[in-house]
């Protein structure tokens, strides 16, 4: 039946249409082939300047998430490229929709690594905030739950609307945790050293992407809005790479340290705080 | 079919929803992004927040024995207008004074940077109590708006704020003092 309709499209349009419309399709491919491989090439570039600059050590969680999404893409690429008849497409399926578990657990691991690296200075940070920061994600986690209870998804197959859903609540808590690191330090007045700042930026931009896109996912699932999410997804990917590899390889900024202001200045500064101590 | 629309729409509601979520935080990211990371402490900003604060007149501002007198003296319709008025100013002390502490927090982690022990010492402290002087200043706004709400109701003094306050700005004071020592000391090494 299909093919018959198949057919009769082809007959009443010109070769010229047809060509255009192959054209059309190869681009489309050729664009997602582009935007799937290239982050994970920038991925292998990214583990040999961590390596080589030993920042695997600062930051072993990103380290392992970094390492864990290139031994990830390697089998999911070689599956897709199986025709559906020697397990091809449901293969992909299964793979790809069993490879989040880790991948969530990574990216909490970075959360707390990237705050660990934010408080590092202040004693009373590291209780207080941390603190703060439990209370967040606890928040997070039950608007997470209760979202998956009232709002399950109406995905017509139930394992995939099942992993949507969870990554959905994932990337809610990981969005939250992120945003509110980042509005706290400002709000404290807390420095970033460049690198966590980056990782946080990237991460941040992949979670609030990953929230819209799984909260798609789990309520529609035509050709046309998974090939649309499927694009944006690997696109964010790129974006969070170039964002990861921009701030690894920019030089770390040193704030310049009270020392350096001039005499009067310092002066200025002990007189107003003696008026305001004999006040 | 109505049954159907009543049951779906909610879920799809929550997806836009969501998605909606997570395009306004891609849009504080790419802000907090393009606007940079914290600035670098900056004294003159320090110093100009301080400057703007009385502590003196906060201290009044919030006190209880003043709160009572007022009370007893005014009708209760003028004392409630005055409260509101006291309140509302003793917040915008407040507000100042957590800015402030954010601006001597960005100098402490400064000073921390020193090569002069005596100033990291000093910025480790400073910070420590600009950042709870920070975190100090959302309760105590929370309970000035309260105050500011609801005049009628009987304020408790706040005390901690103002400590934590004079601790800070006696730590700032000591890391001026380090500062000109330390030039002092250059200045006599080099002649």
């Amino acid at each position: 039946m299909l093919a018959i309709g198949w057919h009769l499209v082809l007959s009443a349009i010109s070769w010229h249409e047809v060509l255009s419309a192959m054209i059309a399709i190869s681009w489309h491919m050729v664009l997602f082939l582009f935007l799937w491989i290239s982050p994970h090439v920038l991925l292998g570039v990214l583990a040999v300047i961590l390596y080589r600059r030993r920042l695997h050590r600062e930051f072993p969680c990103f380290f392992a998430l970094v390492l864990y999404e290139i031994a990830v893409f390697v089998p999911l690429f070689a599956l897709s490229l199986l025709p559906r008849a020697a397990g091809g497409g449901w293969g992909y399926a299964y793979a790809y929709y069993a490879t989040p578990m880790l991948r969530i657990a990574l990216r909490f691991g970075v959360i707390d690594e990237v705050s660990k690296d934010l408080f590092r200075e202040s004693r009373f940070l590291k209780v207080a905030a941390r603190r703060s920061l439990q209370c967040v994600t606890g928040l997070l986690i039950a608007v997470g739950v209760l979202l998956a209870m009232f709002a399950p998804g109406d995905n017509s197959i139930k394992w995939i609307a099942g992993v949507s859903v969870v990554n959905r609540g994932a990337a809610m808590v990981q969005c939250g945790l992120l945003l509110s690191l980042l509005l706290f330090s400002r709000f404290l007045g807390l420095s970033w050293r460049r690198l966590a700042f980056g990782i946080t930026l990237g991460l941040g931009a992949s979670a609030s992407v990953d929230l819209a896109i799984y909260a798609l996912r789990a309520e529609f699932i035509s050709q046309r809005w998974t090939e649309f999410l499927n694009l944006l997804s690997t696109g964010t990917d790129l974006v969070c790479v170039l964002i990861w590899i921009g701030y690894v390889l920019a030089p770390e900024h040193t704030p310049a340290s009270p020392t350096v202001f001039p005499d009067d200045e310092v002066n200025t500064w002990n007189r107003e705080l003696q008026q305001l101590l004999r006040q | 079919m109505e049954q159907g629309i009543a049951t779906v729409a909610p879920a799809v509601i929550a997806a836009w929803t969501l998605v909606a979520v997570g395009l306004s935080a891609l849009a504080v990211l790419v802000y907090v992004a393009i606007y940079g990371r914290t600035s670098p402490g900056d004294l003159e900003n320090a110093v100009q927040a301080f400057r703007s604060l009385d502590i003196e007149a906060f201290r009044n501002l919030v006190d209880s024995d003043e709160e009572a007198f007022l009370r007893d003296h005014l009708p209760p319709g003028k004392f409630r207008e005055i409260k509101r008025q006291r309140a509302w100013a003793a917040f915008i002390y407040s507000w100042e004074a957590g800015r402030a502490a954010t601006a001597l927090a960005k100098v402490g982690q400064a000073a921390q940077r020193s090569p002069n022990p005596g100033i990291a010492a000093s910025g480790v402290q400073l910070s420590e109590s600009a950042f709870r002087l920070r975190l100090q200043t959302i309760p105590a706004c929370l309970h000035l708006l309260d105050a500011v709400l609801l005049p009628g109701r009987q304020t408790r003094s706040l005390p901690p704020l103002v400590d934590q306050y004079e601790r800070a700005s006696e730590t700032l004071f000591r890391i001026g003092r380090f500062s000109s020592a330390g030039q002092e000391l250059a200045r006599s090494e080099s002649a």
